[in-house]
């Protein structure tokens, strides 16, 4: 039995398969939550938005298994760059800053000063955004992707790689230690729009190719009947639709945040004036 | 400057740097040792001559594959229409790139497939299914003893059939490489399974300079370029 999603060489079955290392983490992320919510208790601030935090976590947590099960995570790790893209797309987009916002402020506040010390340089904006494109870039690359996912360590390996990737790159977003406000306002807004010219790059390299780049999806058994080239060219334009529609998403959600946030410094300041 | 930013700084300078030498060394490496006579597939040391055998086509008729491949690169497969992973991926890659070649060089090669399972593979459903990679691909059969003979006279194992499971399913054991018959008629060199289209895109021009008349060997000395 398999324990995580790994290129097989197999010809595709619509038949269920159990991936026992993919609950495994789904239920360890869900009992690490569960022992940080304990020890932090809630504040008489944080109390309020505890359960708004706790729906966003659970969501992240579902976003994730949903890729990393069958049968979008062997489908993606074995048989479809498209469905890999899609993985991609979840695991460093969707479910991070979901997972940020889940956690209680309070938690990271208690994170030991040596964890920290190293947290606040990665997590600046710059760094942040740099790291998490390389790690995204790396794991595209051909001879770095194919010997990975032919194996269910590699395979793992490249999806916790991703969520590092995704962690870091909306920290500065998100935000979830309120001493270290990176970027406020419309700032945040201009790194979301950095991030979409960061990614051109590898959307490019994956887009524009005449022939198929990996070996593990070229050489599969074909799923649908789609050519690996159809298949390839799809995930780049996944990676650039669907990219683009989750950072307008999360762009929107900022500007509206950010509006309702100064109508309310409006309201308190009219309130003051005598 | 803050000491964050100042570890910032260092950090993006020293990730920079680390991926600046990468990109130098794989650049260096890239340039050397590229022999431009070189091929992907399996090139063998002694070739050997195309055989001469007749089998039927598609269409019920004899087909002599020695005369009717004379003088073009010849790409000949045995494989089997039920093969669940090999055979498909093999002719799919194949089909892709000779798509994207010129006409005049797409007229110059021939696709030949040999059924490995005669009696599951009629001429209908070969056809059928070389369809779905290129409409040009030519289909053969005969019997299974024919079909041994032929792969010994290329040196190659002959074919196994597996024992049926309760449904009547049974695998194929095949050569998974296809054999690749110069203009010149002899086999020159095999792709085994895991052959890329970029391998293919690479080899084929060069295969079809191996013609009755000059070899590529000779082609390079007299400064002959790539067509």
């Amino acid at each position: 039995m398999q324990w995580w999603c790994s290129a097989l060489g197999e010809a595709w079955e619509w038949t269920w398969r159990a991936y026992p290392g993919v609950w495994a983490f789904v239920a360890l992320m869900i009992a690490a939550y569960v022992l940080v919510l304990r020890a932090t208790p809630a504040s008489a601030a944080e109390a309020r938005d505890r359960g708004t935090r706790a729906a966003a976590f659970g969501i992240a947590v579902a976003s994730l298994w949903l890729v990393l099960d069958w049968p979008i995570g062997a489908l993606g790790a074995g048989y479809l760059a498209s469905a890999h893209m899609v993985q991609f797309l979840v695991i460093t987009l969707v479910a991070p800053p979901l997972l940020l916002y889940g956690v209680p402020t309070e938690a990271y506040r208690r994170l030991p000063p040596r964890v920290l010390s190293v947290l606040r340089p990665i997590t600046h904006p710059l760094v942040a955004i740099i790291l998490s494109n390389l790690i995204a870039f790396i794991t595209h690359v051909p001879l770095v992707a194919d010997p990975l996912l032919a194996s269910q360590l590699g395979s793992f390996a490249i999806d916790v790689a991703w969520i590092v990737a995704g962690l870091l790159f909306w920290w500065p977003v998100v935000a979830p230690v309120p001493e270290w406000p990176w970027l406020r306002g419309l700032t945040r807004l201009a790194y979301l729009g950095a991030q979409l010219i960061a990614s051109k790059p590898l959307f490019i390299y994956l887009t524009f190719t005449k022939y198929p780049r990996y070996a593990t999806y070229e050489l599969a058994p074909r799923v649908l009947g789609i050519t690996a080239r159809a298949d390839q060219q799809a995930a780049g334009l996944l990676m650039e639709v669907g990219g683009m529609l989750i950072l307008f998403v999360a762009a929107g959600i900022l500007f509206l945040r950010s509006m309702s946030r100064e109508e309310a410094l409006d309201v308190s300041e009219a309130g003051r004036r005598p | 400057m803050s000491t964050s930013t100042r570890r910032a700084a260092a950090f993006i300078l020293g990730v920079g740097l680390a991926v600046g030498f990468a990109l130098a060394a794989r650049l260096s490496r890239g340039g050397a040792g590229v022999d431009e006579t070189s091929l992907s597939g399996v090139v063998l040391a002694d070739p050997i001559p195309k055989p001469s055998f007749t089998l039927e086509d598609t269409e019920g008729r004899p087909f002599a594959f020695q005369e009717r491949t004379a003088g073009k690169l010849t790409l000949l497969f045995f494989g089997y229409t039920h093969c669940p992973d090999v055979c498909p991926v093999h002719m799919a890659n194949l089909a892709a790139v000779l798509n994207d070649l010129p006409l005049e060089t797409r007229q110059q090669i021939e696709v030949v497939f040999i059924s490995a399972d005669p009696d599951r593979d009629t001429p209908e459903r070969i056809r059928e299914w070389l369809d779905t990679f290129d409409k040009r691909f030519i289909g053969l059969r005969g019997s299974l003893e024919k079909v041994n003979a032929i792969l010994a006279e290329l040196r190659l194992a002959p074919v196994i059939h597996g024992e049926p499971d309760a449904d009547g399913n049974y695998v194929v054991g095949h050569p998974a490489q296809i054999l690749a018959f110069t203009p010149d008629g002899l086999l020159r060199a095999m792709y085994p399974f895991g052959t890329r289209q970029t391998d293919w895109a690479q080899d084929l021009p060069r295969l079809l300079r191996f013609t009755a008349t000059g070899t590529l060997e000779r082609l390079e000395h007299n400064g002959g370029g790539e067509s």
